[in-house]
């Protein structure tokens, strides 16, 4: 435990004293405060049956920014080590690869949190201004963040997997872009026309971040969703795991 | 402190390092030499449970590595070749992540960081980002992590390479200093390095232990020859003729210099030094001498010889 705490904060010490993280935010922020106005405008101009949040959580836009933030925020992480040699420094330490790991995946987790809140801040700073009841529902907003925290948990432990595969940050934002993306995409496979419908294409869009952001944005708690990306998170860190473990036994 | 039993490795169908037997005891400095890709990494890098060795096993402190992994990086202060280090990091910061990580408490910590950076002489430089420091420093930054954590063993993994001659100097004194306090393992290509701080040289080539002693005994043992330079006023002939009345002394060149003056190189085997005969010999032609110098086989010959003598057989 003491090893991993050590681990966390010096892989927050060097996200935070980076430019990277204050850029990120900013950059996020922006658009997505952006996004919020303009979601308001609408919502002025006509009446909708959908509410905010969930119209906020499932505009394109807003997913476009969030997928991209998972390969920067984790492209980083043992790409960089590899290429650096400092990886041979860390794991002659008398630490296990698993403290390893799992701090660096925390430390990520948590930064990619913290990119979020501000989201929560515009939700409640506009209940501020309206009157009581007509504002956000409190307990949908709470399901669509959890529901955001969850699907972070796996795109970052993909991008983690991604940058223990290469010593280049680049090629490690690349594929890790790509595991993101198809993920993401998976749900949409049903609305390409090329691909005939059928039970295939919707047995993966049940594997789908969209899908299972579709009803938790709306204030369903499907545990199957919640379940599905703890597993998934775990099988990917597992898989991490044994990625570097490999460079014991390489021959 | 070091025990290895067959140790192997192979990369890619190679066997980088094959069937390695070695030991080294405590308080001991050994020096660890080899031509580059002889395996000396590799078998650090096992010892030190970054690689998992592909046969046999060790031991370091009493831990396998094999299944001991942590208290054997607990024993171990290990800097790798060419000092990886985190750029973006203060020294003072380097060496408490350093420091904690390894294991030592807050309070325990700050002491310590206080005396290695002492020891290193880092004082001066310890709040400056690593990134701006000079090689030099970097390597002490190094040397500094390796001992955080009092560990009984310190593995040097080419401690002095891209260091200027002045640098070397002090890399060597302070390795040397250390030697006293701990169990050393460093492994290097420079010999003249080896031969001042080591009380035993272990080489390897090709993956397989060539020579295990102490640096004079090596020397002794492997070059029995011994040349000797005279300088002085005769003929060629008649060195020839002198030469060839004396006992287990071969002539090996000659080579006029300016002013009648002949550089006579002589080989003498056995033992025993022959300077004394020769001088005398001389003294008795009435020839003028003005050098007689023997050159003793270095280090460097015994390693060459060493490296080299599986080749002749081929």
């Amino acid at each position: 435990m003491r090893a991993f705490l050590v681990l966390l904060k010096k892989e927050w010490r060097s996200f935070f004293l980076s430019p990277l993280a204050f850029s990120l935010l900013a950059l996020f922020t922006f658009l997505n405060g952006w996004l919020f106005v303009s979601l308001i405008n609408v919502a002025r101009l006509q009446a909708s049956s959908r509410s905010l949040v969930y119209s906020f959580f499932e505009s394109g836009w807003f997913w476009m920014a969030l997928l991209t933030l998972f390969p920067v925020l984790t492209m980083r992480l043992f790409a960089d080590e590899k290429r650096t040699g400092t990886i041979e420094g860390l794991f002659t330490a008398p630490v296990t690869t698993t403290q390893v790991l799992l701090a660096k995946f925390t430390a990520v987790w948590l930064s990619y949190i913290l990119l979020l809140t501000p989201i929560l801040l515009f939700f409640l700073l506009l209940n501020l201004f309206l009157p009581v009841g007509a504002g956000v529902h409190f307990g949908e907003l709470c399901s669509a963040f959890l529901g955001l925290v969850l699907i972070g948990a796996l795109n970052l432990a993909l991008g983690t997997l991604a940058s223990s595969l290469t010593n280049h940050q680049m090629i490690a934002a690349m594929v890790a872009f790509v595991f993101v993306m198809l993920h993401y995409f998976l749900g949409f496979m049903h609305q390409f026309s090329v691909v005939p419908d059928s039970s295939w294409t919707s047995a993966l869009t049940h594997f789908s971040s969209s899908e299972h952001m579709k009803q938790l944005s709306a204030g369903l708690l499907d545990t199957r969703a919640m379940l599905y990306y703890i597993s998934f998170t775990a099988l990917v860190l597992f898989l991490n795991f044994h990625v570097l473990e490999a460079r014991k036994w390489r021959a | 402190m070091i025990e290895t039993s067959a140790l192997c490795k192979s990369y890619y169908g190679r066997l980088a390092v094959d069937r390695l037997d070695f030991s080294v005891e405590k308080g001991e400095t050994v020096g660890f030499l080899g031509p580059n890709g002889a395996g000396k990494s590799t078998t650090l890098k096992m010892l030190t449970c970054f690689l998992a060795p592909s046969s046999g096993t060790a031991t370091v402190g009493g831990h396998s590595i094999r299944e001991d992994a942590l208290k054997v990086q607990q024993t171990v202060g290990y800097m790798p070749e060419n000092v990886p280090l985190y750029p973006d990091m203060r020294v003072t910061e380097y060496l408490e992540f350093r420091g904690r990580l390894k294991g030592l408490r807050h309070r325990d910590c700050r002491r310590r960081m206080a005396e290695v950076m002492d020891l290193c002489d880092l004082t001066e430089v310890s709040r400056k980002m690593i990134g701006a420091l000079s090689k030099g420093f970097r390597q002490r930054v190094g040397l500094a992590d390796a001992l955080i954590h009092r560990p009984e063993l310190l593995i040097l993994d080419e401690p002095t390479n891209g260091l200027d001659p002045n640098q070397i100097r002090q890399a060597r004194d302070l390795i040397r200093r250390l030697g006293e306090e701990y169990t050393v393992l460093v492994s290097t290509h420079i010999l003249s390095e080896v031969e001042k701080i080591s009380d035993r040289v272990v080489i390897i080539d090709r993956g397989k232990i060539r020579a295990s002693e102490s640096p004079k005994s090596l020397v002794r043992r492997r070059c029995q020859q011994e040349e000797l330079r005279v300088e002085l006023k005769a003929t060629e002939k008649q060195v020839e003729t002198l030469i060839e009345g004396l006992s287990k002394v071969e002539l090996s060149s000659c080579e006029s210099l300016p002013g009648e003056w002949l550089e006579v190189t002589l080989r003498t085997t056995g033992s025993k030094d022959q300077r004394e005969t020769i001088a005398t010999a001389i003294q008795e032609k009435g020839w003028p001498l003005r050098e007689l110098a023997s050159r003793t086989a270095s280090l460097e010959d015994a390693f060459l010889e060493v490296v080299s003598a599986p080749r002749k057989n081929h």
